[in-house]
């Protein structure tokens, strides 16, 4: 049976070339749109290393183009003035806070001999760990223990560990970072968090490091207060909250903004591009389901003194409909065979690194084979069954 | 001749009207994308509304300064000492604004809060873009020099603070973080580069002054032209007035470059080319635009194609007997892209109307906040030229393999 369907569809090779053709440029657009979602399903999965309910963040605009440095005072004096507002429970300050969409990156290396390793980082005080609900894994966050301490304390994610320190403990760890053989300032491993992504859910993990804000040293920039506030505070403390701050410092403006509403903007801006994808590839398909029809249908219309002479000899009106649909199947798993080969390439040569690894891609190849085998097997089933409904004697005079 | 073609084509078309309504249907499916891709396009560059002057002026977004060993780069929004000290003094230009990007406001009204976009402009910025003013009047310079406390709105926002009629908003007041505004303007919405905002204030309203004395900021830039086709040497000027720019302290950062863009150099800087030299890769950006859309051609393409030489086994016969009678393989050919093309065309047609649908339906849900689509002369012009192209890519292929077709076994009925 196979080897009859293969002589038969070899025999009309060049006009199946340009559909399978067809099918092979629509299951490749359906696999990049399904990869795409499959991985934001996989990384949405993942954890996330913080929580942010419940948390404010106020952005301080002090109108120097961020040219000078607070010194301890004035975060004492923010500290101390906030504190006092019934529904702020906890205080932290950041150099910015998550679901920003600012990054500061740089390259690390243990010492000035070591790869570079590639880091994303934020600079925060003391208070940290307690407004974003996060926990250690190991070791622990930075404290009034490392006043003083020569090496700027840090707390790294277990990615960044592993990177750094590949099979050892990273807790009182150093490194550095600079280019060339200078080695610039050292940091100490404090402790290490299991995961942090701080640009929120859909994106991919990375090497992060908090490095400890102390006012007045190095040249920590250290503008945003994230507050913890009492569950269920509504919207309009923003007002109090604004007051409050005018009152601590007249000539600053502040930009107050609840995380729950950067975290919605962060998943709007990561989701557009999935949609407006999925929504053009729903358009292709629709189109190639319309041409695949055409196409069969003018297929079988063409082969009915074929179907004729087939019916005459003695072939069921179901063995015409299984060798059409069939016919259909075969067609389409070559196109799909092809694809997968072209396709594989991708995760083998590791163009698009983590973010198409194995899991990603039989998933996209998995769920792109269903919708290509279910558009083909829709668009055969009407042709084959008229193809099917034909009388010998009819077919067999038909031109 | 073309008659003949024309005939044939109809012929044909009514024949088989499935097919050509399935044909239909996937050229407009095709099209409607590609269109709708265009008047967004169109809407963002053409100068029109608000930005109607924009053929004649130019903009500076960013800034960029370099170590003096290339180590390190900074790129920033421009100051307002460099507006105001370089840019505004130069000569051969009819104004000079300075607006800042707009950012995120608070506006407070008893226990409600809402969420705003604010720009600080200066006076002149109102008279390079044309806002259509529905209450109220627009700021003037006396109003920067007294330094008053009035911002602008637009009518959504007015519409949203204070219910009723525009002229309802002016001479209210408004606490937008924690600083005290009356409104004196009420203007159109509008989504432009630089026009977008939802209130205006004026820079002089700064709760601090220390931006005067500053070279890098959160301020762009508009130089308006007297004729458009001084733009190149204003761009050069501007070239050259960033190169007298020595930053405050000339150790850290040498180097300074910025640059006078059109709309389209702006998205082109942007998005390909980078802020280092003059030539912004607007070309490039182009063709990239031009190269994407027909790669996005190609699957329907070959959909039609697919479609079209099926067609072409129904009609052996007829083209078996016009080749007896003596019609050459490039007779039938034209024969067959002219009828590929019609169908594109009217396609094209039914498209257009399409696309004003799906643009009146984006509209609708504010999928971008204040735009206003247009269907235009001009995205007809561009919608006809793309279902031409579609109809030539997808004719030509079936054209020829209906010309080879030999008449004998044609007409035998043998393919």
């Amino acid at each position: 049976m196979l080897r009859h369907l293969l002589k038969l569809t070899w025999k009309r090779k060049s006009r199946n070339l340009m559909l399978s053709l067809e099918i092979l440029i629509a299951f490749a657009i359906v696999f990049g749109v399904a990869a795409f979602g499959a991985r934001y399903a996989q990384l949405y999965r993942m954890p996330l290393g913080f929580d942010a309910t419940d948390v404010w963040s106020v952005t301080i605009q002090a109108g120097d183009n961020g040219k000078t440095r607070f010194d301890a005072a004035v975060y004492d004096t923010l500290r101390r003035g906030l504190r006092e507002l019934p529904e702020v429970n906890d205080i932290a300050f950041s150099s910015f806070e998550p679901y920003s969409f600012s990054t500061h990156a740089s390259d690390m290396r243990r010492d000035s001999k070591a790869p570079q390793v590639h880091i994303e980082m934020i600079e925060a005080d003391d208070a940290l760990p307690g407004v974003l609900g996060m926990t250690l894994a190991e070791g622990r966050w930075f404290s009034d223990l490392d006043n003083g301490s020569a090496a700027r304390p840090v707390v790294i994610n277990r990615r960044m560990a592993e990177a750094m320190f590949p099979g050892e403990t990273a807790v009182g760890k150093q490194f550095v970072d600079g280019e060339g053989p200078k080695p610039g300032t050292v940091y100490r491993v404090a402790g290490v968090v299991e995961a942090f992504r701080d640009k929120g859910e859909l994106a991919a993990p990375v090497n992060f490091a908090f490095i400890r804000a102390e006012a007045g040293k190095h040249d920590s920039n250290v503008r945003t207060i994230l507050l913890k506030v009492k569950p269920g505070t509504a919207r309009d403390f923003e007002r109090r909250l604004n007051a409050r701050l005018k009152l601590i410092r007249n000539d600053w403006s502040y930009q107050i903004v609840p995380l729950s509403t950067s975290r919605k903007i962060m998943m709007d801006t990561r989701s557009m591009p999935l949609i407006l994808v999925s929504v053009l590839a729903t358009f292709m398909l629709v189109m190639v389901a319309f041409g695949l029809f055409g196409a069969l249908w003018q297929n079988t219309t063409a082969r009915i003194p074929e179907i004729g002479l087939r019916r005459a000899i003695g072939a069921s009106a179901a063995g015409i409909y299984r060798q059409i649909v069939l016919e259909q199947v075969l067609l389409s798993s070559i196109a799909i065979a092809l694809g997968l080969v072209l396709l594989v390439q991708l995760p083998l040569t590791g163009v698009l690194g983590e973010s198409l690894n194995w899991t990603v891609f039989a998933a996209a190849a998995g769920l792109s084979m269903g919708v290509i085998y279910l558009l083909s097997l829709l668009c055969a089933l009407y042709p084959g069954w008229r193809a099917s409904r034909l009388s010998p004697t009819e077919a067999l005079h038909y031109e | 001749m073309l008659r003949n073609y024309l005939l044939t084509a109809w012929k044909v078309f009514m024949r088989r009207k499935l097919f050509t309504a399935i044909n239909l249907l996937c050229i407009v499916l095709t099209l409607v994308v590609l269109m709708v891709i265009t008047s967004l396009l169109e809407t963002a560059f053409r100068p029109s509304g608000v930005e109607g002057k924009s053929e004649r002026f130019l903009q500076i977004v960013m800034m960029r300064m370099d170590s003096p060993d290339g180590s390190s780069v900074s790129t920033t929004p421009l100051g307002y000492k460099l507006i105001d000290k370089f840019l505004k003094p130069m000569p051969g230009v009819e104004r000079v604004a300075a607006a800042t990007l707009p950012g995120a406001a608070a506006v407070y009204q008893g226990e409600r809060v809402s969420e705003m976009q604010m720009r600080r402009v200066d006076a002149d910025y109102w008279k390079i873009l044309d806002f259509t003013l529905l209450a109220g009047r627009l700021p003037t310079a006396a109003d920067d020099a007294a330094g008053r406390m009035i911002a602008v709105l637009n009518a959504t926002t007015a519409k949203r603070l204070f219910p009723g009629l525009p002229a309802a908003a002016v001479g209210q007041h408004i606490d937008v973080g924690g600083q005290n505004f009356e409104v004196v303007g009420v203007v159109e919405d509008a989504m432009h580069v630089n026009a977008f905002a939802d209130i205006w204030t004026p820079i002089s309203t700064f709760a601090s002054s220390d931006y005067r004395n500053e070279l890098t900021g959160m301020f762009t830039a508009l130089i308006l032209a007297e004729r458009s086709a001084d733009l190149p040497r204003i761009q050069r000027q501007v070239e050259e007035i960033a190169k007298t720019v020595v930053h405050e302290d000339p150790k850290k950062w040498k180097t300074t470059r910025f640059w006078a863009d059109s709309k389209l150099d702006l998205f082109a800087r942007m998005t390909v080319g980078g802020n280092e030299k003059l030539d912004s890769g607007a070309s490039l950006l182009l063709a990239l635009i031009a190269a994407a859309m027909v790669v996005f051609m190609l699957l329907p393409a070959l959909n039609l194609v697919n479609l079209n030489t099926g067609r072409i086994m129904e009609r052996r016969t007829e083209i078996g007997v016009r080749k007896a009678f003596g019609a050459t393989s490039s007779q039938l050919a034209i024969q067959l892209v002219v009828e590929n093309v019609l169908l594109c065309l009217a396609g094209g047609l039914i498209a257009l109307a399409a696309t004003a649908g799906v643009l009146a339906w984006l509209e609708h849900i504010n999928l971008i906040a204040y735009m206003r689509y247009s269907l235009n002369l001009a995205v007809f012009g561009w919608g006809m030229l793309i279902a031409t192209v579609f109809g030539l890519l997808s004719g030509v292929l079936p054209a020829w393999k209906m010309s080879r077709l030999d008449p004998v076994h044609a007409l035998k009925g043998a393919v």
